[in-house]
């Protein structure tokens, strides 16, 4: 879309320029304009224009604004790539310092063509002649605080916060979502800007190109198209967040003001018992709890050391630590003041996470809790109604219906983050790991502008990713272990099993004798049998290789069966499987996470595959031995070599399980629970 | 230096994205679902474009079972239309679940970098036409202007482009829409043709086209007009726009090539 760019006077009698993408409604709000140009720019080079113009220390300098104006309109453009273009001024030529004619006074008739295009012509007559009543603007203006109270802690693009407006106010107003948008934004109350933020954006030494301020993008992610509704032929257009509605460069994003949040600081400390933790779940919660007050914020900060540097190093330090903010910024760690909850798989993450949702809540903070997948929210959401029943609880998920609910406890799908801004006092964040946060940037630029600048994150996972064990490592991300089960038996130590690589033993058709035996074994002990491979491509031959065999294994024909990320029939399968019909599962990574089935083994079938990395055979790995009445799983790593990710997955299981036994969580011979 | 990458290159084939499922594949590796286009550059694109599974998922419309619409099966609608503007109409593939899927990401999500493929996809529509006769213009129907604004593009004009470039025919906009009317989605055959009615007009001045035939035997050679667009499913839209062309231009003969089929 294209938006008008006017000069008008701020509080100390300069001049400031702004956009309005309803000129219609900015002449009702009766303020003062000093100059406007002529023509609408596209919405980008409209707000480029803007800074610019009140980038420059001399407005009021010779020429005047209106000469100021238009040049700020030419460099714009010109830093968009079109050169040589002029541009008309409406209103008044001479300085700001001219206190008697600073009123508007564009002719009828060049007002009359200047706002023809902007479709308002004959209203803003109206509004001239309205000026002294106010009464008919009361409206409006309450429509638009409303709106504002809506939009608060969001970042929405035109047609999400149009769609927002329709279906939070009242019908007169929610109609018109542009007019409501430009009164808030004449409030104070929301910020409007280009959904692709200018290059002028950043007004440091070194320029960069075009961001998505949705989702954080650079211009490597775009792509430059005509685009009929600015007029311009190289509108560039983020494809990274395409998923979620355009953002454009001409394309309007509502900024809302930042949600008042509670003080962190000021959570109550003590923990109660109502949520029925065990010992190891109750300290990494108490940690968690005492990170959230502030309490060991202290050791982010004197990572580096520098605090007690006088003299000469002060300047090395100070350098060396924005160059190092600059790389980690880079490679994707953890946002800034966020804590680690390191638990191994089974460990019961969810119920952790519960004592620290009460306390911010009732500190009356607001929660979101992000998770890669859909069903985890569907699943998750009963469970968090039932423990914060007094809570109001919005589920945001692709197609959900609380989508504009304005509620203390959120819960959504990642991607539903890039709709928020400054929003949430405590940010939880599940599986940071998994599929879509992996090596997406996008998604974790989303989870650090969700929350509040003075909110926290808590990162969950069972694997964290290098980079982040590495920060812990170092002390910079402060972390919580839980390195035993809900449980309390160590977790099943995977063991090697020679075996052939998959492709050469599909293409013979034989499963070797110690494969075998070691699948009948768990067969007979009466467990489930997971059996992951690495690729698609795999399961089906090995399924019927595997029913060939069935005889050997101790199974029958069809208590054999493949899943995979495309089978149709992928959740009736493993709801078989639960049920005990199925006993043997072949399957790839899909079920890597998030499936718990009670008397379970592991069998992973070419565990040296580039596919399986540390992370997804450990996961997989935890799949065996959860419940209580079978905590010894069995998991064995088939695989013709060892490699460096199976190593060092058994050696990350051996740690979690050694640091159990030496905190005293496990459970002495005997014992009961 | 540039010697040297493009050795590195051929020594070490770079894998490709596919458009729609982002999955990396090797262009000409494994087996593919044949391509029933014989233009090189569309086929190209085609091929770099999209992974094995995701051009097997193309349904292409192969063979026809209506002469004038293109229709895969037997077609009642082409019977019960007692006039018939254009002369006959040729669709690229099925609509079906999939396509749905594509044209809405095109379409509605706005992931204009399918915009090469669709017109390829179009090609596909064209040859068997232009295996026929010959044609002097290729157009589109335009979509509402309130629309363009909103989406930032009007979709038949990019695929027409696309497609006019791929076999070097002369793309000229020629139709407007004079009345807005609501998404034909919604509507049953009988409301879309009511609707249709008097929705276009063809710009005016009119186009100068055609040719003076030197040829012996046809001194009057009709212009023979390629109108485009993304979807027929009764051919509502495709008789309005074929009229309002025959308005303008009274010895044209109009031909619709159709993204699908429905």
């Amino acid at each position: 879309m294209r938006a008008i760019v006017y000069v008008r006077l701020d509080e100390s009698g300069k001049g400031e320029a702004c956009l309005s993408v309803d000129w219609e409604a900015q002449c009702l709000t009766g303020r003062r304009v000093v100059c406007r140009l002529k023509e609408p720019l596209p919405l980008g080079i409209a707000e480029e224009c803007c800074q610019l113009f009140n980038g420059r220390q001399d407005r009021g300098a010779p020429g005047g604004p209106d000469r100021a104006l238009s040049g700020a309109a030419e460099a714009a453009w010109t830093a968009a790539g079109a050169k040589g273009r002029a541009f008309d001024v409406a209103g008044e030529r001479g300085g700001l310092s001219d206190e008697g004619r600073r009123e508007r006074t564009i002719n009828a008739a060049e007002r009359e063509r200047a706002m023809g295009d902007a479709g308002g012509g004959r209203l803003a007559d109206k509004a001239e002649a309205r000026a002294a009543n106010t009464e008919e603007m009361e409206p409006w203006l309450a429509a638009a605080e409303q709106a504002a109270a809506c939009l608060r802690g969001r970042s929405l693009l035109r047609e999400e916060a149009a769609a927002l407006l329709e279906e939070m106010l009242p019908p007169p107003y929610g109609a018109e979502p542009l007019r409501v948008l430009e009164l808030a934004a004449g409030l104070g109350a929301v910020r409007l800007a280009a959904a692709i933020a200018p290059r002028a954006a950043d007004a440091g030494p070194r320029r960069q190109g075009l961001r998505c301020r949705r989702c954080g993008s650079g211009e490597e992610r775009m792509r430059r198209t005509r685009c009929a509704s600015c007029g311009r032929s190289g509108c560039a257009v983020c494809e990274a967040c395409a998923t979620l509605g355009r953002s454009r460069e001409c394309e309007l994003l509502a900024l809302g003001a930042e949600q008042p949040g509670a003080a962190l600081a000021a959570l109550s400390p003590a923990l109660t018992d109502r949520w029925g933790l065990s010992a190891a779940q109750r300290s990494a919660a108490e940690e968690a709890l005492r990170f959230l007050r502030g309490e060991a914020g202290a050791r982010r900060a004197g990572a580096w050391g520098g605090a007690g540097l006088r003299g000469p190093l002060r300047p090395l330090v100070a350098a060396l630590r924005g160059l190092h903010a600059r790389l980690r910024s880079a490679e994707l760690a953890a946002p800034e003041r966020s804590f680690l909850l390191w638990a191994v798989t089974g460990a019961g993450k969810t119920e952790m996470i519960f004592p620290l949702v009460a306390a911010v809540l009732e500190a009356g903070g607001r929660v979101l809790i992000a998770t890669p997948r859909r069903d985890v929210v569907l699943e998750l959401a009963p469970r968090l109604r039932k423990a914060f029943p007094e809570a109001a609880l919005a589920v945001l998920y692709g197609g959900s219906e609380d989508r504009w609910a304005n509620a203390e406890l959120t819960l959504a799908t990642t991607h539903q983050l890039l709709r928020f801004q400054g929003a949430f006092d405590l940010v939880l964040l599940d599986e940071l790991d998994a599929f879509p946060y992996h090596n997406d940037p996008v998604l974790h630029y989303a989870a650090a502008k969700a929350r509040s600048a003075n909110g926290a994150t808590v990162l969950l996972s069972a694997t964290p990713p290098a980079g982040l064990r590495r920060e812990v490592r170092s002390g910079r991300t402060p972390c919580a272990r839980v390195p035993v089960r809900y449980h309390r038996h160590p977790l099943p130590v995977p063991a090697r099993l020679r075996v052939p690589a998959m492709a050469g033993l599909l293409a013979r058709a034989e499963l070797p004798r110690a494969l075998v035996r070691e699948l009948a074994a768990s067969v007979s002990r009466g467990a489930q049998v997971f059996v992951f491979v690495p690729y698609i491509k795999h399961v089906v031959p090995l399924v019927r290789l595997l029913k060939k065999r069935a005889a050997s294994l101790g199974l029958e024909k069809v208590q054999i069966e493949g899943t995979y990320s495309s089978d149709p029939e992928r959740t009736v399968k493993v709801q078989q499987f639960r049920q005990v019909s199925l006993r043997l599962l072949v399957t790839t990574t899909i079920l890597e996470r998030g499936v718990t089935i009670p008397r379970s083994d592991v069998f992973i079938l070419g565990a040296h595959q580039a596919m399986f990395d540390e992370a997804s055979l450990v996961q997989m790995a935890g799949r065996a031995g959860r419940s209580a009445d079978d905590p010894f799983g069995r998991v064995r790593f088939c695989s013709p070599y060892l490699t460096r990710a199976q190593r060092s997955a058994v050696g990350q299981i051996r740690a979690m399980n050694r640091l159990a036994g030496k905190r005293g969580y496990l459970r002495r011979k005997g014992e009961r629970a | 230096m540039i010697g040297a990458s493009k050795l590195l290159a051929l020594l070490r084939p770079q894998g490709r994205n596919c458009l729609l499922c982002g999955q990396t594949f090797q262009v000409g590796g494994g087996r593919r679902a044949p391509i029933p286009i014989r233009n090189p550059a569309a086929r190209k694109v085609l091929d770099e474009g999209f992974c094995a599974g995701c051009i097997s998922r193309i349904p292409w419309i192969v063979t026809i079972a209506c002469p004038i619409c293109g229709r895969p099966e037997r077609c009642g609608d082409c019977l019960r239309r007692r006039e018939r503007p254009f002369v006959k109409c040729r669709g690229a593939v099925r609509y079906d679940d999939a396509m749905k899927e594509w044209l809405a990401l095109y379409k509605y999500r706005g992931l204009e970098r399918l915009e090469a493929a669709f017109a390829a996809m179009l090609a596909a529509a064209v040859e068997p036409l232009l295996g026929e006769t010959r044609f002097d213009v290729v157009t589109s129907v335009p979509i509402a202007p309130l629309r363009l604004a909103d989406r930032g593009f009007d979709q038949a004009e990019r695929v027409a482009r696309g497609m006019a470039v791929l076999y070097r025919l002369p793309y000229r906009p020629m139709l407007r829409r004079i009345r807005h009317t609501g998404k034909q989605s919604f509507k049953g055959r009988k409301d879309r043709i009511e609707d249709m009615k008097g929705t276009f007009a063809a710009l005016s001045p009119p186009l100068a086209l055609g040719h003076v035939s030197e040829a012996l035997f046809s001194p009057t050679d009709p212009v023979r007009i390629m109108l485009v667009d993304d979807i027929y499913t009764t051919g509502a839209t495709m008789t309005e726009c074929s009229r309002a062309l025959l308005a303008a231009y009274p010895n044209a003969e109009v031909y619709g090539a159709l993204w699908a089929r429905s």
